[in-house]
């Protein structure tokens, strides 16, 4: 068994600190979105990228709304769900020498988080009792049934390699090399869920133009905020969490961990935003057959080559 | 005043405005999207997203009562505004601008509105004596009421010979990258189309379709494939179709927007995952074109029509010379409900996006012959 990591959890109050970073990274990618359309439609990238702000500006002035029979109270709690959850994601990511929650299970802790993310989405487009938001929901749901286990023996890769399911011991395995090298595929396709939990570019039909926003669809004011705010902070948990997993944590020359966490967090999570411009959107119909037929294949077959490399080399 | 002040300002400077197109005003509404771009402004994906509502052209009297529920469901701060042609957009969007700062008047206009909650309908109501009241039974089995006076949902046979609630949601006409003025009252069960009724809104009162010039007619067909390639979820590819579209209209030389073009048809065939994603939506054969008495450019399945929409401006001649006249679109109409019957929501989108192009840019008067 490896030796266990150095990590310190630091007292709750550090949260306020962890919401801040949550948020500025969330922003960040926000930014860089509204950048990247700008540009494609012909306009200066910096005026895209105070979109957030505009954005946060224009949703915080709108009224809010509800419909005929609509359940608000699980509606709304759907939408602010999505902030906590990301917020929950990234207490097990350590920062460096620093983490919010050591949890022995932190990568079950984060697996438990994202299935949350069923109910949330699924809720959303339940709650206001309107046909677009419901359609929403329930490709949500077909999604998640296509990536959900994918993601599963995913997260359960470099688990195995590190013999531990303690976030803080997975990081410190990769001080040799990076799991992102000897298991391209499960961090591929922890990626690809990544965009499937965060409701994001090819994995967004839950929130697409053919059902008018869908989950989205009957939704305005702080409502509408604390949704996309969620979206993008789910992305950039879902970037956060891949630093430890895979990207060797704070490893790196020259700068302290912390920092090399934060660099390698923005790195991937550009990538992620970049996809949305490149690929359309994957039909929750056809994406089913694949994520059964090719994805979760593939992905135990990384699984299994993990487990054969790990019980040679231990 | 300061803090309220300041974030009004932030607000307008990305303004989500609603475009409602009124059959026969799609210049109108091309021009009301580039001004929209140029102010760094965004459309909006329903009337909870929107803050503005922009009429374009001339709405009859059925889509003005469509409109009219949609401006009642827009959250507010909000305004509307009518743009009747596409040199006015500019002014209308500026007035606009000054109506959705004006903090006072957003007060009153807030207090003045009804307390209810907004009904999640955005069609008018159906009028069946024009339809010779055969839906009657459909309306039947809807007596009883749920909560809030909403029919609940009753129940028929899926496919599958399995009992399924179905519940009745008309599609269109106020709905994004959806040909204006069409409603498609349907019965789902689920999200999939199980009976589909088509219905061209105010058509006794539009123009007979037009001839039109090349080039106009080209930009008509990349504004189609934006839309399409919206609706497959591809905004990037959609944004390029709109700016080749604007180089078209714009009389830009020739050359430069062919290649534009051709750079997004490109773009398009290469890609993998849109070929697999259409494929087989809304296959037409050789069979079922003859029948319908279309031309035999819409065979083949809505991948096949996107591509052909592009190289349809390809090909042309970019000249001032009248085309050939395109399709009624009724008959377009009457072809799609056999079509979309059993297809998902989705699916539905993209097989109507796929058809309807190809019909004339204004509508005709429902029952005149087709004019291919």
């Amino acid at each position: 068994m490896p030796e266990l990591a150095q990590v310190t959890q630091v007292a709750p109050v550090w949260a306020v600190v962890a919401v801040l970073l949550l948020g500025g990274v969330a922003v960040v990618a926000a930014g860089l979105d509204g950048a990247l359309a700008a540009r494609a439609a012909g306009q200066a990238p910096l005026s895209g990228a105070r979109m957030p702000l505009v954005e946060t500006a224009r949703l915080l002035r709108q009224r809010r709304r509800t419909l005929v029979a609509a359940d608000s109270l699980l509606w709304r709690s759907g939408g602010a769900g999505l902030v906590l959850v990301a917020l929950l994601m990234v207490a097990v990511v350590p920062l460096g020498q620093w983490t919010l929650a050591d949890l022995a299970v932190g990568v079950v802790w984060f697996n438990a988080m994202d299935v949350v993310v069923w109910a949330l989405v699924w809720l959303a487009g339940w709650g206001p009792n309107a046909a677009y938001p419901l359609v929403g929901g329930y490709r949500f749901l077909a999604q998640a049934l296509a990536y959900e286990l994918p993601l599963m023996f995913a997260l359960t890769a470099p688990a195995v390699a590190a013999g531990s399911l303690r976030v803080a011991d997975v990081a410190a395995a990769q001080q040799g090399v990076w799991f992102v090298v000897w298991m391209p595929v499960a961090f591929a396709v922890y990626c690809l869920s990544v965009v499937g939990f965060s409701v994001w570019g090819p994995l967004a039909p839950a929130v697409g133009a053919d059902i008018a926003g869908g989950v989205l669809a009957e939704v305005s004011g702080p409502d509408r905020l604390l949704l996309q705010a969620g979206r993008y902070a789910l992305l950039a948990a879902g970037a956060a969490f891949a630093v430890p997993l895979f990207l060797g944590g704070g490893s790196g020359p020259g700068l302290p961990g912390w920092c090399w966490v934060l660099v390698k967090t923005v790195l991937l999570l550009a990538a992620l935003v970049a996809v949305r411009r490149r690929i359309p959107t994957l039909r929750p119909d056809r994406f089913v057959e694949v994520g059964w037929m090719a994805l979760l294949p593939v992905v135990l077959l990384q699984v299994l080559v993990v487990s054969v490399v790990a019980v040679i080399g231990g | 005043m300061g803090v309220k002040g300041w974030l009004a300002r932030q607000a307008v400077v990305g303004a989500h405005a609603l475009v409602v197109e009124s059959p026969g005003a799609w210049l109108t509404r091309v021009a009301v999207e580039q001004a929209l771009v140029r102010r760094g402004w965004r459309a909006a994906a329903s009337a909870a997203d929107a803050d503005v509502l922009v009429v374009c052209g001339q709405p009859g009297a059925r889509l003005a009562g469509a409109i009219d529920h949609v401006w009642d469901q827009l959250p507010g701060p909000r305004a509307r505004t009518g743009v009747a042609a596409a040199a006015d957009a500019d002014a209308a969007l500026d007035q606009v601008r000054s109506v959705l700062l004006d903090d006072r008047g957003q007060r009153g206009d807030a207090a003045a509105r009804a307390v209810a909650p907004a009904g999640a309908e955005s069609a008018p109501e159906r009028d069946d004596g024009d339809d010779g009241g055969h839906h009657g039974g459909d309306h039947g089995e809807m007596g009883m009421s749920g909560p809030g006076g909403i029919p609940l949902a009753s129940g028929a046979s899926a496919r599958d010979g399995l009992g399924m609630d179905v519940v009745h949601l008309p599609l269109g006409p106020v709905l994004p990258y959806w040909p204006p003025g069409l409603v498609l009252w349907t019965t789902m069960q689920g999200d999939v189309a199980a009976e589909v009724e088509v219905e061209l809104l105010d058509a006794e009162d539009a123009p007979l379709p037009d001839r039109e010039r090349r080039s106009l007619r080209s930009a008509r067909r990349c504004d189609a494939a934006a839309a399409m390639l919206m609706l497959a979820g591809w905004d990037s590819a959609a944004v390029a179709a709109r700016r080749a579209r604007d180089g078209l209209l714009t009389g830009a030389s020739a050359s430069e927007s062919v290649s534009a073009v051709a750079r997004l048809h490109a773009r398009v065939a290469r890609s993998r995952v849109l070929r697999w994603s259409l494929r087989d939506l809304g296959r037409l054969d050789d069979e079922q074109v003859a029948e319908h008495l279309l031309p035999q450019h819409l065979r083949g399945d809505a991948h096949d029509r996107l591509l052909r929409l592009l190289t349809a401006c390809l090909d042309q001649q970019h000249d001032e010379a009248p085309t050939e006249r395109d399709l009624d679109p009724s008959a377009v109409a009457a072809a799609l409900p056999p079509l979309l019957t059993g297809l998902d929501l989705a699916a539905v989108r993209l097989v109507v996006a796929s058809l309807v192009p190809f019909a004339a840019a204004r509508a005709a008067p429902v029952g005149g012959g087709p004019d291919a």
